[in-house]
């Protein structure tokens, strides 16, 4: 899979969860200080995207990952 | 002791000093007695009278002459060494010796009592069906039994028998200050007993009870409080302004600054300040620091209030006849609110207002919180909280409680066979509903409680992880002191059991982890009068807390041999290396999530109002002046260094059982 492509899929599920537009998600942004991810967000978030990539991330280091850019290198690590 | 007459030259001393009696042939006295230090007293009906010489302590550094003075003393006996001065009425009473009783309206026996054992209260249900006689011997597993246990009729019914039968003990029309008590500054108290070494000072009005206390564990009344038809036990205060109606304090419990409590069970370690209690069963270490926090009809232990956390037990129907649990260990946020009846699974925080009867009882260490006016639950999130951890750690070194006898049980292992066979149940009701939860659904509701579908695997994944550190950890335990030459033999001789007590269900009996088949046959005991009286009672269900390694080990061993699915004892070399490698992974990976949770404390979000007429930089130097740096916090290092032993362990295990292998 294209980086952009899980980049995009990254964005259309953070939009979902935390319930914004897609086009208020910046590559850089992070999730907690410029998205307003709660903890129970964030839980929401890796839940997210392990359906939507079909895979099964550690979960202690998913937690560590603090931004969009970020979380695409961290789930491309497992394509 | 021996008691003669007053002599005429007595009692010719005594009236210079201002003393008058009914009956001086009424008043007899020890043989070393003297008239000197008595003045200024009246006396009526029956007294005796012990030695009024020296001095006693009546606070520290403050030296008292033994005697009596100033006072009316009605039908008593009065010991060797007491000072008793300013005591409007005193009748009806013992008083030991080493007692200080100054400045006291009224100290008065008027019929014969119990003492407020015996006294019943309506707690967890405030329309009745629970109650509960209270009595000085009550302990927290005995309440949770004959309050909850109601299914059981002829154990209920026996069980009363024997409360019933001790409150009668206490009977009596004449009431005890014991030895060492001390009593000053206080309006009146009316058909209570003072126990040893007991403080009541400034309090307003105390009206049939015991002030339970001993040497180690001095009780304390203090100023303001007004208490009804109480029992308060030792090593507690009860002060500024409390009020107590058909209330039990048990051990180590700290209440004041206007608490209000009616109806009302608190056991060991419990604090309580500032809000209100009504039919409230609150288990050991239930606390509750807030104005506006009310607690009504319910369940809990373990438990720290949220200010304005609040409970509604009626539905405008039949009554105020709904209860809630809350299992060990939950909390409320501020102004959480709960439509009773509910359930609230063990370490689960509750946030937001929750209209919805749900039961969590089945999702231990989760999240309930409220989304657009609905209640959901985020199962397992609680595992990998800081406070969760804090929590489990610090209970156990704020046991206050320094009487010798301690009465209520008290486990705190976090995890358990309880709290692990609830993760184990857990995981599989995920797992069905999971299965059977379409994609198209954003949410699934269980026991009237939405659970995200998303989170169904999630959570699923979390609980795993504890129960693989749960058993690792048993296993590792139980490895340890092994030589460097044991053979695989004799380490699974290390994890033999010698029965099966202990296998199949768990309870919680309000502190005490058991067997549910070890309270089976408590009960039956109860009922086939094998247990006789609240003593042997005790002594039962104290076999059971001392057993309770040995019951935990045969369930451990029972729940990884259905993993393995061999017996323990027959485990091989590669399943043992296997467990360990799990644990040092979920533990090392659990500790990680935590250290992380504990970060958020000091991230640039916490820092806010810090520095308050200064830049960034005076932010940063006040914060941490103030909240320390966080790779320097006591937690933080102490759970590091736990991650490099739990490493350090199980490299050494994996390493020694693969030479073996």
């Amino acid at each position: 899979m294209q980086i952009e492509e899980v980049k995009t899929r990254v964005k259309k599920v953070t939009a979902e969860v935390l319930e914004m537009n897609v086009s208020e998600i910046a590559d850089n942004a992070n999730f907690v200080t410029d998205l307003g991810a709660t903890s129970l967000q964030s839980i929401r978030l890796v839940a997210g995207f392990e359906e939507e990539f079909n895979i099964e991330m550690d979960e202690d280091k998913s937690l560590q990952v603090q931004t969009v850019s970020e979380a695409v290198t961290f789930i491309n690590t497992y394509l | 002791m021996a008691y003669r007459s007053l002599k005429q030259e007595e009692i010719g001393i005594l009236v210079s000093q201002g003393c008058f009696a009914d009956q001086w042939s009424d008043i007899s006295v020890t043989d070393d007695f003297s008239s000197n230090t008595i003045r200024n007293t009246r006396f009526e009906g029956k007294i005796k009278l012990g030695i009024s010489s020296g001095t006693v302590e009546a606070a520290k550094g403050i030296l008292k002459k033994c005697g009596i003075f100033n006072s009316h003393i009605q039908h008593c006996e009065i010991s060797d060494r007491v000072h008793i001065s300013e005591v409007k009425n005193l009748s009806n009473y013992i008083v030991e010796e080493n007692v200080v009783i100054e400045n006291v309206g009224s100290l008065v026996v008027t019929e014969e009592s119990t003492f407020g054992n015996g006294i019943e209260i309506e707690v967890l249900n405030e329309g009745g069906g629970r109650e509960l006689p209270i009595f000085n011997k009550l302990s927290s597993q005995v309440a949770y039994l004959m309050v909850l246990y109601r299914h059981d009729k002829d154990f209920t019914h026996k069980l009363l028998d024997m409360i019933r039968d001790y409150a009668e003990t206490k009977r009596s029309g004449m009431g005890r200050i014991e030895s060492g008590a001390r009593i000053n500054d206080t309006l009146i108290i009316r058909n209570v007993n003072v126990g040893p070494y007991a403080k009541i000072s400034g309090a307003c009005l105390l009206e049939v009870g015991s002030v339970n206390s001993c040497k180690e564990a001095p009780a304390i009344i203090g100023e303001g409080v007004i208490a009804k038809k109480f029992i308060v036990l030792s090593g507690s205060s009860v002060d500024s302004g409390a009020m107590i109606d058909r209330t039990f304090v048990g051990q180590g419990v700290k209440m004041g600054k206007q608490y209000s409590a009616e109806n009302t069970l608190f056991f060991a370690n419990c604090e309580a300040f500032h809000g209100e209690a009504c039919s409230l069963f609150a288990g050991p270490y239930t606390v509750t620091h807030h104005k506006s926090t009310l607690m009504i009809a319910s369940l809990f232990s373990f438990f720290n209030g949220g200010s304005g956390t609040n409970q509604s037990n009626h539905m405008y129907k039949l009554g105020p006849v709904h209860q809630g649990i809350l299992e060990r260990g939950s909390k409320t946020g501020s102004f959480a609110y709960l439509l009773l009846p509910c359930i609230v699974g063990a370490y689960t925080v509750v946030m937001g207002k929750h209209y919805s009867n749900f039961d969590t009882a089945d999702f231990p260490f989760s999240y309930i919180t409220e989304e657009k006016g609905k209640s959901e639950l985020t199962p397992a999130m609680n595992i990998f909280t800081v406070g969760t951890r804090r929590d489990s750690e610090k209970w156990p070194t704020r046991d206050k409680r320094k009487d010798p006898d301690k009465l209520d049980l008290i486990h705190f292992d976090l995890f358990n066979p309880y709290i692990v066979g609830k993760i184990v149940n857990g995981i599989n009701i995920l797992n069905e509903l999971a299965e059977k939860t379409p994609r198209t659904q954003d949410y699934v509701n269980y026991r009237n409680i939405n659970i995200h579908r998303l989170l169904l695997k999630t959570s699923r994944k979390y609980y795993e992880m504890a129960l693989k550190v749960y058993i690792g950890q048993e296993i590792t335990r139980r490895m340890d002191g092994i030589t460097s030459n044991a053979s695989m033999v004799e380490i699974r001789k290390n994890f033999k059991t010698a029965d099966k007590e202990g296998t199949g269900k768990w309870v919680d009996i309000c502190g005490l982890f058991a067997p549910a088949s070890k309270i089976d046959e408590l009960i039956n005991d109860v009922k086939s009068c094998t247990i006789k009286s609240i003593a042997e009672l005790n002594e039962k269900l104290t076999g059971i807390y001392n057993n309770y390694e040995k019951y935990a080990w045969v369930w451990c061993a029972d729940l990884i041999g259905r993993q393995i699915g061999s017996e323990l004892d027959k485990i091989t070399v590669e399943s043992l290396i296997q467990i360990i490698s799990d644990w040092k992974t979920n533990a090392v990976k659990l500790n990680n999530m935590i250290l992380k949770d504990g970060e958020k404390e000091f991230d640039a979000g916490s820092k806010l109002g810090f520095g308050i007429d200064g830049d960034t930089h005076t932010r940063d130097m006040d914060f941490q002046a103030v909240r320390g740096v966080y790779e320097e916090n006591r937690f933080v290092l102490g759970l590091k260094k736990e991650t490099g032993a739990i490493e350090e362990k199980a490299d050494r295990y994996i390493a020694f059982l693969e030479k073996l292998g």
